[in-house]
């Protein structure tokens, strides 16, 4: 009796602990959004040979007896259990081995209805990526914030470290971080509100900017720095966030005016010209070419908004730039039309070799996130073509690229699944302009994505971290005046 | 060596009585016990987010909390008592809607303007405020917005979590018929014990009759046309959800109710239905706009249902509001609960 007492009080001693208000999401396949029988599904993708390893679970939720065999050469390796989890040293090893060649996996489980056994394989890349990944971790949807951070994940382990965070700068807003052409040494974000400025890390100076002068309808927005470093080309935007009524679009932003504008950061001005400042014509996502003698951005005539949003289609144009005096030339040459194609182009991205123009298609204006249609497009630039992407796109969002400082892989923010929440998918480019089927940043935790609930906004690539951390973003937010331009 | 042990023996027994008497105190405040666990926070975790709890926090705490539960007749019976608060008075308007009795219970009640029928979403909110404002949305079919304040709710509740936003992201998108997003707030609640029944009963593929019927009734709400609109344009929404569906009486009535209470009379004319919602609120309206207009015909009071009870106090109240030049000191007692006294003599709060 008293034996029966205290294994009772242990019990419930046990179901207490279990019982706690903690959501631990495992293991579990319920719902409709992980239709694969593993999540993520890393089944018959190309990988990078130093990507961290591929942790995954079965999704089956009434399966049993999970087994997984891998194998490749002379290496074989079984792993039991619906987690699928790999020490980082035996992947690495596995990795080595298998570069330029096919892992072959064989997966077994039984079901109710009976045992389940499939074979697929990960083809690992000689292509390495950039090692780093910065994005921002942000509630979706919404255009609103708390607790903002941006990280930087090193991709060939699970390390991630906060290159800016809530916590050194009073919960401020900040807006995504980006590289130049995938460089470490190259990069800058902004810190919004009071104290707030462009972060230019420049070899690895880091300086506030108020990238704004009289002029200008607003301060910088989109916009990218020139590979020589002294330029950076910017959209000005009065932005207007605005809600759908039906088919879960959810929040719609929209500009009812744009321009194009450069920055000289060694000089300290705005440089602006009334051709790229018309009141008849938005434009918007400037981007440099990976020579840094063009500009590709997006641009649309005027139309009243909101009554026109659905007929505004943005086409994809390039203009002449001259790196010696930072001026935008002319003629714009039209290399995608939104009119002809009854669709609408954004968020350019050319592929530092040159050869690449990534951007993404959605039915109409510029805020394609919460468009299911959105998906990515593909130019060759020496032909102008564009090339299959389905093995990239989803049913859901598919946007906010970045490239690996090689071209040849580029990370994206996609929907896919839940529809909701942004993750990083990659996908590499064979010379030929073969896109492989596209695979999720993994985690060490197979059921990472499961219980996060913010979104992976703006993934960018850089070959390096980047040489600051969130205590020097903090310090630099606090003390130092911005730099005012002219 | 004895000393020492009688110092950490007293040390020990102080904490244990602080840490026992901070217990207790949490755990007499039943509704901040309950809305910290549906915002996923252990009761120590509240208190650092929200402070002491205190008789006002934990009125609020109920209100927001039997809200969620959907007990009805718990939010009224704690808004009975007019505490001249917001939140008070927003469920006090929300549940008398819930029983088609909005309009007429409307003036009973402390109302600020119209921010007592939609909680202002914008910087001057509070986290509290926010997690509140999507329960009319939800409460009249409108899901976008209940969607966006679930997630505003999320976003600046303490531990960005919590059973009281995932359950209105996971039913605002299974209403929607987007079933892979509400599979991601579902299944994290299938992994909480308090929520796990819950969130069983509504994984797309297993409902029951019962529920497939509510989840009907809710989509039958939903607006058939897109209509792009700003985040606090609640005219045009309730608009456009009323042309998919102008049987919508709940929708209607706050529409009408936001006319009058923004004093918008010309909005409240082009919006009443009087085959559609009825009530004295409304009757003492339409007198104001039709005396203003020279169209107190016997037609009009015909057309708009106007009683001859409502119309001798209208006129009762007009003959001492010109006697007294405007003074509101001798129509307080009788007429202080119509709409004519509210039209004439509330006055915004600028800094509320």
């Amino acid at each position: 009796m008293k034996n029966s007492n205290i294994i009772t009080a242990f019990l419930c001693l046990v179901l207490l602990l279990g019982c706690g208000r903690s959501y631990d999401v495992r293991p579990s396949g319920d719902g409709t959004d992980h239709r694969t029988a593993l999540f993520p599904d890393y089944r018959d993708v190309t990988i990078p040979c130093n990507i961290a390893p591929l942790n995954f679970y079965y999704t089956a939720a009434e399966g049993s007896g999970f087994v997984t065999a891998f194998s490749c050469g002379k290496l074989s390796r079984t792993i039991r259990g619906r987690e699928v989890v790999w020490k980082e040293k035996t992947w690495k090893k596995w990795l080595q081995s298998a570069k330029g060649t096919n892992i072959q996996v064989v997966s077994s489980y039984k079901t109710p209805s009976g045992p389940v056994s499939f074979t697929w394989t990960i083809h690992v890349s000689e292509d390495p990526i950039d090692g780093y990944l910065t994005y921002r971790l942000i509630e979706p949807g919404f255009e609103v914030w708390d607790d903002l951070e941006i990280l930087e994940r090193n991709l060939e382990s699970f390390d991630v470290r906060a290159i800016s965070d809530y916590r050194n700068t009073q919960n401020k807003c900040m807006n995504c971080h980006i590289h130049s052409q995938g460089r470490g040494d190259l990069s800058m974000f902004y810190l919004r509100g009071k104290g707030g400025g462009a972060i230019l890390n420049r070899d690895g100076t880091l300086r506030k900017l108020t990238l704004k002068n009289a002029g200008m309808i607003s301060p910088t927005v989109y916009g990218e720095i020139h590979p020589g470093g002294r330029w950076g080309v910017f959209s000005t935007n009065i932005i207007i966030p605005a809600m759908h009524s039906l088919d879960n679009r959810r929040m719609e932003v929209y500009d009812t005016a744009s321009d194009l504008c450069v920055a000289d950061f060694d000089g300290g001005h705005m440089l602006t010209s009334p051709a790229y400042a018309r009141e008849d014509v938005f434009e918007t996502f400037p981007v440099f070419s990976a020579d840094g003698a063009s500009v590709y951005y997006c641009a649309a005539p005027a139309g009243k908004l909101p009554a026109q949003l659905e007929q505004m289609r943005y086409s994809l144009v390039r203009i002449p730039f001259d790196s010696e005096n930072g001026t935008l030339g002319s003629p714009a040459d039209t290399l995608w039309s939104g009119p002809a194609h009854q669709a609408s182009a954004c968020h350019p991205k050319a592929s530092p070799d040159g050869r690449w123009l990534l951007f993404t298609v959605a039915d109409y204006g510029t805020f394609p996130i919460n468009h299911r249609e959105c998906d990515l497009a593909l130019m060759d630039l020496q032909s102008g073509n564009l090339l299959p992407m389905e093995a990239v796109n989803a049913d859901r969002s598919d946007t906010y690229h970045s490239w690996s400082s090689n071209s040849k892989w580029f990370v994206f923010a996609s929907k896919r699944g839940d529809g909701m929440f942004g993750k990083p998918w990659f996908s590499h480019v064979s010379p030929d302009g073969m896109v492989s089927k596209a695979f999720l940043l993994p985690q060490k935790d197979p059921h990472f994505y499961d219980h996060m609930l913010r979104s992976f906004n703006v993934p960018d690539l850089g070959n390096a971290p980047v040489p600051f951390d969130a205590r020097e973003i903090g310090r630099i937010w606090q003390e130092v005046e911005a730099e005012p331009f002219d | 060596m004895i000393a020492r042990k009688v110092i950490w023996i007293t040390a020990v027994a102080v904490a244990l009585a602080a840490g026992a008497s901070q217990f207790l105190y949490l755990t007499k405040y039943t509704y901040f016990r309950k809305y910290a666990s549906i915002n996923g926070l252990s009761l120590v975790e509240a208190q650092r987010a929200w402070g002491r709890p205190d008789k006002n926090s934990e009125w609020v705490m109920g209100l927001a909390t039997e809200a969620f539960l959907e007990n009805w007749d718990k939010v009224s019976a704690l808004a009975a008592e007019d505490h001249h608060n917001l939140l008070g008075t927003y469920y006090y308007n929300l549940s008398n809607a819930k029983r088609g009795q909005l309009p007429d219970k409307l003036l009973d009640y402390y109302q600020p303007f119209e921010r007592g029928l939609f909680l202002p979403v914008n910087d001057k909110a509070s986290a509290f405020q926010i997690g509140c404002a999507g329960d009319v949305w939800w409460a009249l079919g409108y899901m976008p917005l209940a969607e966006r304040d679930a997630m505003l709710g999320l976003t600046f509740s303490p531990a960005h979590n919590g059973s009281r936003f995932l359950r209105r992201l996971a039913e605002a998108n299974l209403v929607k018929g987007d079933h892979e997003a509400a599979s991601k707030y579902l299944r994290i609640l299938l992994n909480s014990p308090a929520d796990r029944a819950w969130a069983k009963r509504r994984l797309p593929g297993q409902w029951s009759p019962q529920y497939q019927l509510a989840i009907e009734e809710k989509r039958a709400l939903l607006p058939r046309m897109d209509y792009v609109h700003g985040m606090d344009q609640v005219q045009i929404i309730l608009r456009v959800m009323l042309n998919s569906n102008p049987s919508n009486r709940m929708a209607l009535d706050y529409l009408l109710c936001y006319d009058l209470l923004t004093k918008d009379l010309d909005a409240f004319v082009a919006d009443f239905a009087p085959s559609l919602t009825a009530s004295r609120l409304y009757e003492e309206a339409m007198l104001i706009f039709l005396a203003s207009k020279g169209g107190m015909d016997m037609d009009n009071f015909r057309h708009y249902n106007i009683s001859e009870n409502t119309l001798e106090r209208f006129n009762r109240f007009v003959t001492i509001y010109k006697r007294d030049n405007g003074a509101m000191a001798n129509l307080t007692q009788d007429f202080g609960k119509t709409y004519w006294y509210y039209f004439y003599f509330a006055q915004r709060n600028e800094k509320q």
